[in-house]
């Protein structure tokens, strides 16, 4: 036994000596991501008066640098394709953590998505996996079981393939622009579907808890931060779903306000305009974008 | 619990220090110790079935004592049939009521009659068929005076519940596993380390392998109306390797625990994939169940003595009982009658046990013809695991006909080279190995011992990075 023992400790300390050397990796991985909005949110760098938050649809559909010309309001965009309300809350929560307190959230709603579960829009991991050297962030992979406590102390625990990915990849939706906004000047060769007219139904019972717990989390921290949360509904090419929008309302709090595109603007049943969809390109986004900052013209200013 | 969890990283070596420097010097605390972990490794699952193991132990301890007590032949019947009928009640109740339900409402609806079927919310409990089937061989032993009762409640207990294999097997025998539990057991340094060796391999199947490959597997398969026929192929290869890397990992990892306490479990697998006719697969894939069924089903039935006819019959019956063990779903059905009828030639023909031996004993690459029938074999075993990796018979049956067409002979759209590569490392390890029991079993043993540890670095180093999140074993849910 003690022989075993001591070959077993012997294999455990060369083993504990080998995961240091792994560090580098947790190292330099934040420098092969293609999209760094996060990095800047945990460096403290996103100190702006208007945050965009949501998921594809925000980051595609709203140019932040516009709105900062539009506005006179400094705007700065962290919606992240592929994201559900889950992960915006964890954006929003870092957001509050490393940076100047926004003035205004500009909370993009994927109609009619927003609170359903999808595996179009998810709690975006892989966007995390590349920032583990960051305690914050180790922690949050924690918390959602991706990790375990041994990542407090074991370099190998709190790796995964990504990290060894040392080059970039970016894609042709990669294009994030200063402002950190995403759109997109090209168009999905598979999207061939005509406008629909028909205006789709909402099912309550399919919402998630989870989608609703984070959603309403969003709102109160919001609300204890003394921040103006503006719901900005972007157009799909399929008619504005009423029931949806009554929900999004209905769940919100009182002093929120909502933003929903001139759904009379013949532009939003133009093809032209949009990437797919559920997506505007940048010509239809800067349409929309212009709409929305003559809404936050409007607005009384903090 | 998982394995393959950290709760399992630290509940194991504790076990292990109390058992080996608290215990050691009672057999009754060790068992007793084996016991309670036992008990507490099955309650973090559902503690509320823990009930019903309980309840399966002490039904088949007291109708084994029975059995044995018992005068009169009819009240050995009854004992026998009592705890036959409740145990397999359980089974039916809990993993096939529904599926029965479902089947007749649908048979009724086939002939224009709609009936509405009550049917159980319940889940199923983790392990009842391996547990049950542990039960189940006891007391059929008993009755047919192969062993005699055990009298000793904790450590029949531990024969059903012990830990290593309470979830997923392999499917003890009383004969095998109730000596050793009886037996003082002492430290052995090689057993020990020969289990290390074995869990580190088992670990190495189920997360790098299985886990890889279940993530392009489940894309293809959850996906298949998007895929062009070559990419259902490579899904499938996937899911093979998948449930192989998954259960056989299991085993090992089972088989390893195990030997780190001192007692020896029945071996689950030996190399399938390397097989060179169905019936060598089905002596090497799953042998406790395999084994099971031939001794407690097929032999029963007549086994080989009546003739052809009957010897097709029974083999027929094992196959559609081993489908069904697995699930109550048609597509497991469908998945041992396919089995049962690859079988058939060779049983015609006489030629279901030319290979008995290992391929290619004596070289270290086998023979073009020994290549072909390995190669025949497993692509009739992959075809075979649409039907069990598929969610319904009529997914099953649209995922083949997609593979049939033109675009089977494209290149596949999900072909990720570090899955394709980490198969064919993993595939060249096991064939180097498949002399021994399990194929880290000697390689490299002759090597020189920095070198050899640098390997095992390796493989741990692989086991963390290329691990996902923690993923169930597939087998829990059968």
């Amino acid at each position: 036994m003690k022989k075993f023992l001591l070959k077993l400790l012997l294999f455990a300390a060369i083993f504990f000596i080998i995961d240091k050397l792994f560090y580098v990796f947790i190292h330099v991985s934040p420098n092969y991501q293609v999209d760094n909005r996060i990095e800047l949110l945990l460096q403290g760098k996103i100190n702006k008066d208007i945050i965009v938050l949501g998921s594809s649809r925000g980051a595609m559909n709203i140019i932040a640098g516009q709105i900062e010309k539009e506005t006179k309001q400094s705007a700065y965009n962290i919606a992240f394709p592929g994201s559900d309300v889950e992960f915006h809350e964890f954006i929003l929560k870092t957001l509050l953590k490393y940076n100047k307190k926004p003035k205004t959230i500009i909370f993009a709603v994927d109609e009619s998505l927003e609170l359903i579960p999808t595996t179009s829009i998810t709690y975006r991991l892989d966007r995390l996996y590349p920032l583990v050297k960051y305690n914050y962030i180790n922690q949050e992979l924690i918390r959602r079981g991706d990790r375990n406590f041994t990542s407090w102390f074991m370099c190998l625990s709190r790796l995964n393939k990504t990290n060894f990915a040392l080059e970039r990849k970016p894609t042709k939706f990669d294009s994030i622009l200063p402002c950190g906004s995403m759109p997109v000047n090209f168009e999905d060769t598979k999207y061939t579907k005509p406008y629909k007219y028909e205006i789709p139904s909402y099912s309550i019972a399919k919402e998630s808890s989870v989608k609703k717990a984070a959603y309403q989390s969003i709102l109160k921290q919001c609300e204890a931060n003394n921040i103006q949360v503006v719901f900005a509904f972007s157009p799909n090419f399929v008619a504005h779903s009423k029931a949806f929008e009554n929900r999004i309302r209905d769940l919100a709090l009182p002093n929120s306000k909502f933003f929903i595109y001139d759904t009379t603007n013949s532009v939003y049943q133009n093809k032209l305009y949009f990437y797919d969809e559920s997506h505007l390109n940048q010509k239809g986004a800067a349409i929309f974008t212009s709409e929305l900052s003559a809404f936050l013209n409007q607005m009384p200013q903090k | 619990m998982l394995f393959n969890s950290i709760d399992f990283a630290l509940f194991f070596p504790l076990i292990f220090i109390l058992y080996w420097f608290f215990t050691s010097k009672s057999l009754k605390w060790q068992n007793l110790l084996l016991l309670v972990a036992s008990y507490y490794f099955y309650s973090c699952w559902d503690w509320r079935f823990l009930f019903l193991l309980v309840f399966s132990t002490l039904l088949d301890y007291y109708s084994g004592l029975q059995i044995e007590k018992s005068g009169s032949e009819r009240l050995r019947k009854f004992w026998f049939w009592l705890s036959i009928g409740i145990n397999l009640g359980f089974l039916g109740v809990f993993k096939y009521f529904n599926f029965f339900a479902s089947s007749f409402a649908d048979l009724f609806a086939s002939f224009g009659f709609q009936i509405n079927i009550w049917s159980l919310n319940i889940i199923l409990p983790v392990g009842i068929s391996f547990y049950t089937f542990h039960g189940l061989s006891y007391v059929i032993d008993v009755y047919k005076k192969r062993i005699p009762a055990e009298k000793n409640f904790v450590e029949y207990s531990v024969f059903v519940s012990y830990f290593p294999l309470l979830v997923a097997g392999p499917i003890e025998r009383a004969t095998h596993l109730l000596p050793q539990i009886k037996k003082a057991r002492k430290f052995n340094y090689f057993q020990a380390v020969d289990g290390l060796r074995q869990i580190l391999w088992g670990l190495f199947k189920k997360i790098v392998i299985a886990d890889n490959c279940a993530e392009y597997a489940n894309l293809v398969f959850n996906n298949s109306d998007d895929y062009s026929g070559s990419t259902l192929v490579m899904g499938a290869i996937f899911f093979t390797f998948q449930i192989y890397g998954d259960f056989s990992g299991y085993s090992d990892i089972a088989l390893g625990t195990s030997r780190l306490f001192g007692i020896e479990l029945l071996k689950n697998f030996s190399f399938p994939y390397f097989s060179r006719d169905i019936a060598e697969f089905w002596r090497r894939w799953h042998i406790s169940l395999s084994s099971w069924f031939k001794d407690y089903l097929y032999i029963p039935l007549g086994g080989s003595k009546g003739g052809k006819w009957m010897q097709i019959r029974n083999t027929f019956a094992i196959f559609l009982v081993s489908g069904f063990w697995h699930g109550a779903n048609w597509t497991f059905i469908i998945w041992g009658l396919l089995n049962a009828i690859y079988f058939l030639p060779l049983l015609l023909s006489n030629k279901n046990r030319n290979h008995i031996d290992i391929v290619a004993k004596n070289s270290y690459l086998p023979s073009i013809r020994e290549f072909f029938a390995m190669a025949v074999t497993f692509m009739l075993t992959v075809f075979a695991w649409i039907f069990f990796r598929a969610n319904t018979l009529t997914h099953a049956i649209h995922y083949i006909k997609a593979i049939f067409t033109k675009q089977l002979f494209s290149l596949p759209e999900v072909r990720p080279s570090h899955v394709i590569a980490l198969i064919f490392v993993f595939m060249c390890i096991e064939w180097f190995g498949r002399k021994n029991d399990y194929a880290l079993a000697t390689f490299g043993l002759s090597w020189p011992k920095a070198f050899r540890w640098s390997f095992y670095m390796v493989l741990l180093i692989a086991i963390f990075i290329l691990g996902t999140k923690e993923q169930e074993f597939i087998y829990f849910q059968f």
